[in-house]
């Protein structure tokens, strides 16, 4: 029966389940059903187990929510009472669909994540394969080192979704169409909207202040496109417009940002200046002009255009920066191994003889001693023989000589004994060779946990233990032996599989050691 | 295959060393230097007359320098090749008969000198310079494929004082690709296996000098790539051990100094090459209780 501490969210009465008369519970985690008159549940999910819920179509006679387990099963209720089965059902059904969504993440979670791993590691799902789908080892215990705790890793690096940045001609892209009768039209789209968001913030800020209490969403983008802060001339002449404010605020921005110049010290920005030789080729006298009252009225309004042209590129690039990408200033112009830096001091190595590293794995006794007139015998010998050199190439080689230098050479001669045995991987196939691999990869595994239940301390690691044993004596009754005797049957009689059985023999006896220890401190 | 304009360079250095040699022949008069000599030209010729984008260089490794036999600096002047080359008369092809003359008219100076006490023969230097000979090589045909090898003809002992050289030539040519090959006439040279073996060259002990032509003919012609269609011998199990720098043991399991590295067989507290101490930790003794004595009055 339900705990006491269960909070019971809805209960519908005259509910059927299996031709049968109830009433449907639905608690905090989970859905119950419990026949009437009986005290016990004899249907009972968790939220987490359900993979979703159907109902029967609107027409049909019959009302019913049925929900599926991530198993398959399904359970179908049958709502029943004449009057209000619709209103039970649907409320049943609201609910469920709160509260659901909650639940579901975590249980899938968890499946994602091993589907995920056995997708990425195919060793890891021919591992998975070999033990847990032929029940040599059961799938909890394949899990309970691989997982970790799920709940606690950070879902960050597997949502490495990156920043849509913001196309600069955001707001030339909404081309206006005429609306037939003296009207444009604008369409905006929600990623234009997000665009102006974020490169104009003052903006974003008045639309959170007046939408939805002020002005409709309609209207705040009506008055914007209206504004003179949207059109090209910006003449501020203190109309009663909400986006003055925003006009202002740029200029300040604007101003602040020359003010701060470019960061980059690769960049020099003041070496493009224009420096143009004034009237006169430099030889006149007369003071530059470049005072406003010389400028013309056009000149005026093309410094205006030029003045939002910098500003609009210099917002969006900020807009894209503003997630926190780091400069490059200090690392692009500093040498680390240039910088006289404080390292820690050093003792210097101090070698006595360091012409011991010099000498080669020799002896220092050779085993020859020549005396010093053998020396003068032998240069003389030959000097006097190299006098007269002159080579003889008919002379080199006789006959006999050649046939023993071939037949040392040949397959089976003297000088290719070595060379006999032939490399076990040229003679196995590779069908074997990756069979073999496979067991090799399981039978790790298994003596893996074997080998980690030692000492054995708790009753659990008891209880491990005996079942690993068993587990490995399955996986060589039904995996290691039919290889043994298919290779045997099929290839030469390497043996292939000696080492495996040394490893599960080392096993089995340490088990037994271990098992007649427990017996002798039992009596 | 190598393409057809593929450079196919292969250095041979004869190990010519005096004292050897004139002890070899006096315990073997069958064959001296000269049947040495005879069999490296036979190799020489048979490489050259292959492709004729092969080339040959041959160094003479002495007691007291490397000489370069061939191609050798006096051959300059075509007029005199020439009219040695006419004079043989055989028909041979000119390159390899002004090879040949070349050849033993250097070895004819080399060993009419003799100068010096040193006993070792130079190899460590012989296989530098024909490293450096490969890459001249390598600059002058800079557009074209090159691919060098060197072959080591020896006869007398290690020299354990070149050991540093010959590791730097032997790391320099695996850097480069260049493949050494040994072929040995009398003790096994733990160096030159060791060079066969970091530089992927093969290495032959011969159990017949007499046959040195055929040894040279049938293992050492053909280059890398053909090698891997042939049954040629198998590689040797190289030493590698290290030897320890108190005796110089090889061995296989020892003592290193934390600080400098040197190796040595047994623990010592000071280490003898940096005079670093070491403790080691010695099991902890009980001391026995001291009893008090009473004071006398």
């Amino acid at each position: 029966m339900a705990s006491l501490s269960e909070e019971v969210l809805l209960v519908v009465k005259k509910v059927r389940q299996r031709k049968q008369d109830g009433t449907l519970y639905l608690m905090a985690e989970r859905i119950a059903w419990g026949p009437e008159g009986k005290d016990r549940f004899t249907v009972s999910h968790l939220y987490a187990d359900i993979r979703c819920q159907k109902i029967s179509p609107d027409g049909k006679a019959k009302i019913q929510l049925q929900l599926v387990l991530h198993t398959g099963e399904s359970t179908t209720f049958h709502f029943s009472n004449e009057s209000s089965a619709l209103k039970d059902r649907d409320a049943a059904k609201e609910l469920l669909q709160q509260l659901l969504p909650k639940f579901k993440k975590k249980a899938n979670k968890e499946l994602e994540e091993k589907n995920r791993m056995l997708q990425e590691d195919p060793v890891l799902f021919q591992l998975y394969k070999d033990l847990v789908v032929s029940q040599v080892i059961s799938a909890d215990e394949f899990w309970a080192n691989r997982l970790g705790d799920i709940n606690n890793t950070d879902p960050a690096p597997y949502n490495n979704k990156q920043e849509v940045g913001i196309s600069g001609a955001f707001l030339a892209d909404i081309r206006p169409q005429t609306d037939g009768c003296n009207g444009l039209r604008y369409n905006l789209t929600a990623d234009i909207i997000e665009s102006i968001f974020r490169t104009y913030p003052a903006v974003k800020q008045k639309y959170s202040e007046n939408v939805p209490h002020n002005l409709t969403e309609k209207e705040f983008w009506t008055r914007f496109f209206q504004s003179h802060y949207f059109h090209r001339d910006r003449i501020n002449t203190g109309t009663q417009d909400i986006f003055s404010e925003c006009a202002k605020q740029d200029e300040k921005g604007l101003k602040s940002m020359v003010v701060q110049g470019v960061k980059n010290p690769l960049v020099d920005l003041l070496s493009l200046e224009d420096k143009t030789l004034d009237e006169g080729y430099g030889v006149s006298s007369g003071p530059p002009s470049t005072s406003n009252l010389n400028r013309s009225v056009k000149e005026s309004s093309n410094a205006a255009i030029i003045k939002r042209f910098n500003h609009h590129s210099a917002m969006v690039l900020a807009a894209g920066s503003r997630k926190g990408l780091s400069h490059l200033s200090s690392v692009a112009i500093e040498y680390e191994d240039l910088q006289r830096k404080n390292r820690p001091k050093t003792v210097a190595l101090n070698l006595k003889k360091s012409d011991r590293y010099a000498h080669g794995p020799v002896p220092l006794l050779s085993q020859h001693y020549t005396t010093s007139q053998d020396i003068i015998n032998s240069v003389n010998h030959i000097r006097h023989e190299m006098v007269n050199y002159k080579p003889n190439l008919t002379q080199v080689l006789s006959s006999t000589a050649a046939t023993s230098a071939i037949a040392a050479l040949s397959p089976g001669g003297v000088l290719m004994v070595a060379g006999a045995q032939q490399a076990i991987n040229q003679m196995v196939p590779t069908e074997v060779q990756g069979e073999l691999k496979h067991l090799y990869a399981a039978a790790g595994e298994l003596l893996r946990h074997f080998w980690s239940c030692f000492p054995v301390n708790t009753p659990f690691l008891e209880e491990k233990v005996m079942k690993m044993k068993s587990n490995l004596e399955r996986f060589q009754m039904t995996k290691l032996s039919p290889f043994q005797e298919k290779i045997q049957r099929q290839y030469l009689s390497t043996n292939l599989t000696g080492h495996l059985e040394e490893m599960l023999q080392t096993a089995y006896s340490k088990f037994h050691i271990w098992q007649t220890r427990r017996m002798m401190r039992k009596t | 295959m190598a393409s057809e304009d593929e450079i196919n360079l292969l250095v041979i250095v004869v190990d010519v060393n005096p004292i050897w040699w004139g002890q070899q022949a006096q315990r073997e008069p069958e064959f001296t230097l000269s049947k040495c000599l005879d069999a490296v030209m036979v190799m020489g010729n048979a490489h050259m007359a292959m492709t004729r984008t092969n080339k040959l260089a041959v160094i003479a490794s002495h007691c007291q320098d490397s000489h370069f036999l061939y191609p050798s600096k006096s051959w300059r002047g075509g007029d005199s090749g020439a009219e040695d080359a006419s004079s043989s008369g055989d028909g041979k092809y000119e390159l390899l008969s002004i090879a040949n003359n070349l050849i033993a008219e250097e070895i004819r100076n080399v060993m009419s000198k003799s100068e010096g006490n040193s006993t070792d023969t130079l190899l460590a230097g012989s296989l530098a310079k024909a490293l450096c000979c490969i890459l001249s090589i390598k600059t002058v045909y800079i557009g074209r494929d090159t691919k060098s090898r060197l072959l080591v003809i020896k006869a007398a002992e290690d020299c354990a004082l070149q050991y540093m050289n010959f590791m730097n030539v032997i790391f320099a040519a695996q850097k480069q690709n260049i493949l050494i090959d040994a072929c040995v006439l009398d003790s096994d040279s733990g160096l030159l296996q060791q060079a066969c073996d970091i530089t992927g060259g093969l290495y032959l002990k011969i159990p017949q000098k007499l046959a040195l032509a055929q040894y040279l003919l049938w293992v050492f012609l053909p280059d890398s790539e053909q090698r891997s269609q042939l049954v040629l011998p198998p590689p040797a199990h190289v030493d590698y051990r290290a030897a320890c720098f108190c005796h110089r043991n090889l061995i296989e399991v020892g003592y290193v100094c934390s600080v400098c590295l040197s190796i040595f067989c047994n623990f010592s507290p000071i280490c003898t090459t940096c005079e670093t101490a070491f403790k080691i930790q010695l099991p902890q003794m009980v001391k026995p209780k001291k009893k008090k004595l009473k004071q006398s009055t």
